[in-house]
């Protein structure tokens, strides 16, 4: 299990990288942290040209908070996320999702951008960053533009990048005040990827109905998964048992196709999805009721 | 894919010792370690980062060195296994703890979990049971069962407590 | 000449015992901590080259052609072998069932996925894998078999053509008088079970350094080797070779479990090193070729069995149909697995009669190989679910029926019908300490409670034997041959009293080690860092079986403790004479040989050393001036088993009860374990640290393979868990807390009293785990039948009993 052959360049800017990447005649890939990329190159899976490492582009580590939102270079490891005090404080379903990630060693490597452009369908940050409406900040040949987290995944594997584009910043919004957030997920051995888990936010309205829920479930499709469905049908109710368990169900039946493998079939996926989003709604409710409280 | 890439020079510090040289730029860091330095006491145990054999601190933190190619340890600190205990043979207090906790039995998955338990207990001096089980959780020990580690954990945190507060003691 | 070793504690030769039967800190674990030991892949010899190995992807198919020209001419690469270099240098592997063995490399077809077809050897790994890439094999597709039930068909694919079939061994044993039994029964409980291929993963996994001589013929390997006897013997057979030019160092091992295996890419590194002029050769197995192609899966079993039970709760009868799929070859031993359940196949109970409808197939899968336990763990999960089953039945409490049935401790040694005679124990006083520890009766409250909410919460009580100190004798129904399995060391005495112990086998956790320096130390009554112990490979040790079997902590003592007395009885003729006495005056004890009535008159063990190696002069004329002596231990009485496979086999078996305690959530199917309760009895815990190291260590691989560890196949046998990812090791975030207590029983055939019990807990664990998740399901009304209870199952049977 050692990889094959490859070129190897450690740019110190996006420049620098973006143009290694158009200047490559063959396949190139950006090593991030490497926790997904270094096995598939050892096992000779992934068999790129050029190997651009961005480990050196000091400027993409970064945490900052400024017009209600975080701005997070995409070379931020994870364990400065999960240790960041201003991520624990506004925004902590980025926190929750953060230290869900495998353990405390790949966190040290891995990174935020990496888990993005790497869009594995059941890892913790695509699902986190599309029930946080993420913006991602791009750049390329052609300069910088920014993505959406829901257009950004598109299929298994897949992202909205070029082949020549880095991934510079993940921007979050701060917790709106009120609001309530869930991250639950369901994995084989605590650190494993989920089979299946959902990100919920919530806020309760002035009559203490559901208002602007948002469920987002990972695991059980090529990309983040939207229920929009259930969503709708948690809006302007009373919250409560009966409902979080008509949403679960609901959110269940709206997911396509869900992926089959060793450890969970579709059926049992689908069903766990439906789990995942009736804790989460009570988890996040019961945010909702607290910070509503304290208001 | 090239046949071959042109080899890198790298500078990297392991255990307190310099060290120049020419790597490959697909060398694991684990190899270059084990093959290029002869610091064996690295071990790897699956190439794909889910064991945590090859544990070793880079800059501080641990890492997987079979997840880390040589060349991105290029200016870096490390410190493997080799470099826990004192040079004059006196074990590092975790691997006292070890020894006492009879916290291994093969001991082939050790040098990575003394590294693991080593920047937990820099960053975290008296952890809580939850911190010591994330970081545990990413090491695989297939003999002990882990119950001796997670009792050489505490035993290793409580030592270098006592070894701090006595070096803080004014006049000790 | 006749050695009488110490058969219980207190016969050594000491007033102070310090160190056997104490917790003692290993010796192994300075250099272990420190990253000194050297494990095979730390090796390096001058002119190594490395080896890659070229799999199949194919899990039956015909290998047309192999084109290695292109990799030849990579630089870097020194050999290449196929598979006529096997066909030239090597016979078909030595497999039981006699006769199911096939070439290192395949040459005409291939027959599991992952099967070698080609091997480089290179100047670095890299280089090796690079040129694996450069070999083009046309391969054509053959029908896979991938069911042991579809391979036992008329219309099957054949696995290996030759031999006709795919059923390597079909056999009923019958011990009594099993069909009355059954017909005179008050109740007869028959189930199905299934239990999935799991397997051993050392966190190291196999490697060796191989070199050839091209001219002289003469063979080295080093390697991580569980028996390195047993591993040269195999490689001359291989390539037909005088046994006494294979040589085999064994390394420091990272675990092993019974899942080294290696053979394979042992031999094709053999055959490359021949190639390369004799340069050393280094194969180490990776991950990925461990779970697929490795040591690594065991036990793929298919069960159907029954039990008879009488009006009074006694059970009268057992009858246990296997199916196990063996894969494509017996090349790994997977068959001795199915073959040890005879020592031990009514567990600890009176059960009088038994029969066992054994089916081996062979299937386009891995080789099965052995794993921890060696078999019985899965033909326990079955008796146990079947005990529970027959309680329930009988509305007894398990763990009272478990009682009612356990053989009484006035009754040893007990034959079981299946031959093996168990040697001694306390089995009511192991269930009843187990049950305090556990609370029981509080936790049945705590169940009944918690099923009040409709929580579904289980309580496993299960008891099982660990048979320990095999022999050769246990597999002969799967066709191994021959009786007696020696473990030899040689102690040595020097002039200034410091005692070196020279053994054949290799570290590998279990602290024998250690072991060794306590047992010598409180012979001779120095301290334990007197003594040293120093590893001989297999020209120059004594003869050495080495750990297997739960057998090498009994064995060394049995060796060791031998030698130590043969040391003795020369020092006192010594001393005798230099004391103008007789011998039978001559007693050791704490460290000195004093004439019996004469205070003050006694040599210590340095003088009377120093003085035999220095003054021969001084000696009587028939005594070997070396205080130095070897001894070879072996099971005493083994004897070929008869046409039913009985024998005496295994020498010692120790007992054990664990109580657990599980929650299953009903949404997802997860199983919480929130107790976990062992008693255990092997007898005489030489160092009680290694002892409970061992069932620690046992119970989580036990709730590994009873909870989450599983190789899965599709039905083109291609494998499916390659990483690990997929097949699930328990971290410790899996494994439960334990709380132990022991009972000690010691052996009155073994030295010291001591009992096998390195497999340990395996036995139970899982057996015990299921038993949980079954008590737990019974209000639903259904039965946990295949292991491992994995969420995916569970989740559906509770889905179906809710429907």
């Amino acid at each position: 299990m050692k990889p094959a052959p490859f070129e190897y360049v450690a740019p110190t800017t996006v420049e620098e990288a973006v143009s290694s990447l158009s200047g490559c005649d063959g396949e190139a890939k950006l090593l991030a942290g490497g926790q997904s990329l270094m096995p598939l190159l050892n096992m000779r899976l992934a068999r790129p040209d050029l190997v651009v490492d961005l480990g050196r582009v000091a400027a993409l580590d970064y945490i900052r908070e400024s017009d209600g939102r975080l701005a997070i270079g995409a070379m931020t490891s994870k364990r400065s996320v999960e240790r960041s005090g201003l991520v624990a404080s506004r925004q902590p379903l980025l926190h929750a999702a953060t230290v869900l990630v495998a353990h405390p060693q790949i966190r040290n490597r891995g990174t935020v951008g990496g888990s993005m452009a790497q869009a594995d369908p059941a890892a913790e940050y695509p699902a986190m960053a599309v029930a946080l409406d993420a913006e991602l900040r791009v750049v390329g040949p052609d300069g910088e533009r920014s993505i959406n987290a829901e257009d950004f995944f598109v299929t298994y594997l897949t992202t909205a990048l070029q082949p020549a584009e880095v991934l510079t910043e993940i921007r979050v919004p701060v917790l709106a005040p009120g609001s309530g957030w869930a991250f639950t997920e369901v994995a084989r051995r605590h650190g494993d990827f989920a089979m299946a888990g959902a990100a919920v936010t919530v806020t309760l309205d002035a009559g203490g109905h559901c208002a602007d829920a948002k469920i987002v479930l990972f695991g059980v499709g090529p990309v983040p998964v939207r229920p929009r469905g259930a969503e709708q049908a948690v809006n302007g109710e009373r919250p409560g048992e009966d409902l979080y368990r008509q949403a679960g169900r609901k959110a269940s039946e709206e997911i396509d196709e869900p992926l089959s493998d060793v450890h969970a079939s579709a059926e049992y996926r689908r069903h766990l999805a439906g789990v995942m989003v009736r804790r989460g709604l009570a988890e996040a409710v019961a945010r909702a009721a607290a910070a509503r409280g304290d208001a | 894919m090239p046949e071959v890439a042109a080899a890198r020079k790298i500078r990297l510090k392991v255990n307190g010792v310099a060290h120049e040289a020419l790597v490959e730029p697909r060398t694991t860091l684990a190899d270059f370690l084990r093959g290029g330095l002869a610091l064996t006491g690295t071990h790897v145990g699956c190439e794909h980062g889910v064991c945590g054999a090859c544990a070793v601190l880079v800059d501080g933190t641990a890492v997987r060195s079979c997840l880390m190619l040589a060349v991105q340890a290029d200016g870096a600190e490390l410190m493997t296994v080799e470099g826990l205990a004192e040079s004059d043979g006196k074990l590092h207090p975790i691997q006292e703890a070890f020894v006492e906790e009879h916290g291994l039995q093969c001991g082939f998955c050790t040098p990575g979990f003394l590294i693991a338990i080593y920047e937990l207990l820099e960053s975290d001096p008296s952890p809580s049971e939850e911190a010591i089980r994330d970081v545990l959780g990413g090491q695989m020990c297939r003999c002990t069962g882990y119950q001796s580690i997670l009792r050489a954990v505490h035993s290793a945190a409580a030592k270098l407590g006592a070894a701090r507060s006595a070096s803080a003691t004014p006049g000790a | 000449m006749a050695v009488e070793i110490p058969k219980r504690l207190e016969d050594l030769p000491t007033s102070a015992r310090r160190w056997v039967g104490r917790h003692v800190q290993r010796r192994e674990d300075a250099a272990l901590l420190t990253g000194r030991t050297e494990f095979i892949d730390d090796v390096v010899l001058p002119r190594m080259l490395h080896c890659a190995i070229l799999r199949s992807p194919f899990a039956h198919a015909r290998v047309v052609k192999v084109d290695t020209r292109e990799a030849e001419s990579l630089p870097g690469v020194v050999a290449v072998v196929t598979g006529e270099d096997a066909l030239r240098w090597s016979h078909p592997a030595i497999t039981a069932p006699d006769g199911w063995g096939t070439h290192c490399i395949a040459a005409q077809k291939v027959r599991y996925v992952g099967e070698p077809v080609a091997a480089v050897a290179a100047t670095s790994r890299y280089e090796a894998e690079d040129a694996l890439e450069r070999i083009t094999v046309d391969y054509d597709p053959l029908e896979v078999v991938a069911d042991p039930f579809r391979a036992m068909e008329e219309s099957s694919p054949l696995v290996i053509e030759e031999k006709g079939t795919n059923v390597m061994l079909q056999r009923v044993f019958t011990w009594g008088e099993v069909d009355r039994a059954f017909a005179d029964a008050a109740h007869v409980f028959t189930e199905k079970f299934r239990w999935n291929r799991v397997g051993a993963n050392p966190t190291e996994t196999f490697g060796a350094v191989c070199e050839w001589d091209p001219m002289s013929l003469d063979l080295t390997v080093r390697g991580s080797i569980q028996s390195a006897s047993h591993f040269g013997l195999g490689r001359a057979a291989t390539f037909g070779l005088p046994s006494n030019k294979v040589n085999v160092k064994s390394h420091p091992h990272g675990g092993s479990f019974g899942g080294k295996g290696g053979t394979r890419g042992t031999d094709i590194a053999c055959m490359l090193s021949r190639k390369a002029g004799g340069r050393p050769v280094k194969w180490i197995e990776d991950r990925m070729e461990y779970l697929v192609s490795g040591g690594s899966q065991a036990w793929d079993r298919h069960y159907i069995a029954s039990i008879a039970v009488d009006g009074d709760g006694r059970v009268t009868g057992l009858d246990v149909k296997l199916v196990d799929d063996l894969g494509a070859t017996g090349e790994g031993y997977g068959a001795i697995s199915a073959a040890k359940p005879l020592a031990a196949f009514t567990g600890p109970y009176t059960i009088p009669v038994a029969r066992y409808d054994l089916t081996l197939v062979a299937t386009n899968k891995l080789p099965a190989s052995p794993y921890r336990g060696m078999g019985p763990p899965p033909h326990f999960f079955v008796l146990e679910q079947l005990m529970d089953i027959a309680a329930r039945g009988l509305d007894i409490d398990p763990a009272e029926f478990r009682r009612r049935n356990f053989i009484p401790s006035d009754r040893f040694p007990y034959t079981i019908p299946s031959g093996n005679e168990y040697d001694s124990g306390s089995y009511e006083e192991v269930l009843d300490k187990a049950l305090d520890l556990a609370g029981y009766a509080e936790l049945r409250r705590q169940q009944a409670a918690a099923r009040e909410q409709g929580r579904i919460v289980g309580i496993g009580v299960a008891s099982a034997i660990e048979p320990g100190v095999f022999d050769w004798n246990a597999y002969a129904v799967v066709g191994m041959q021959g009786t007696g399995v020696p473990e030899g060391a040689t102690v040595s005495i020097d002039v200034l009293g410091m005692i070196t112990v020279r053994v054949g086998f290799a570290m590998e956790g279990q602290g024998q080690y250690t072991l060794v320096s306590q047992l010598v130390a409180d012979y001779f009554g120095v301290e334990m860092d007197a003594v040293r112990v120093v590893q001989l490979d297999t020209q120059s040790a004594p003869p050495s079986f080495g750990p297997g079997g739960s057998r090498l902590g009994v064995a060394i003592t049995g060796a060791v403790l031998g030698a130590c007395e043969r040391i003795r009885e020369k020092m006192c003729a010594v001393t005798a004479r230099l004391m103008q006495t007789e011998p039978a005056n001559i007693e050791l004890r704490d460290g000195k040989f004093t004439v019996k009535g004469m205070p003050g008159a006694e040599m210590s063990v340095p003088e009377v050393a120093g003085t035999m190696l220095a003054r021969s002069d001084l000696l009587p004329p028939d005594v070997d001036p070396r205080p130095e002596a070897t001894h070879v231990w072996t099971a005493p009485g083994r004897a070929p088993a008869d046409e039913e496979g009985r024998a005496k086999s295994y020498l010692t078996a120790a007992q054990a009860v664990h109580v657990v305690g599980v929650e299953i959530d009903p949404d997802t199917g997860f199983v919480e374990i929130f107790k976990y309760v062992v008693c255990d009895d092997c007898g005489t815990r030489l160092n009680p640290a290694v002892v409970e190291g061992q069932t620690e260590g046992s119970v989580a691989q036990g709730v590994g393979v009873a909870l989450y560890e599983e190789y899965v196949y599709d039905e083109e046998a291609q494998p499916l868990t390659t990483t690990f990812m997929d097949y699930l090791i328990p971290t410790v975030n899996e494994v439960p807390a334990m709380e132990k207590v022991a009972v000690v029983t010691p052996s009155p055939f073994t030295p010291l009293g001591a009992k096998g019990c390195g497999e340990g807990a395996i036995h139970t664990t899982p057996a015990a785990v299921m038993c949980a998740v079954n008590d737990a399901l019974v209000p639903l009304g259904v039965l946990a039948r295949e292991v491992p209870a994995a969420p995916k199952r569970l989740w559906k049977l509770i889905r179906a009993a809710r429907d």
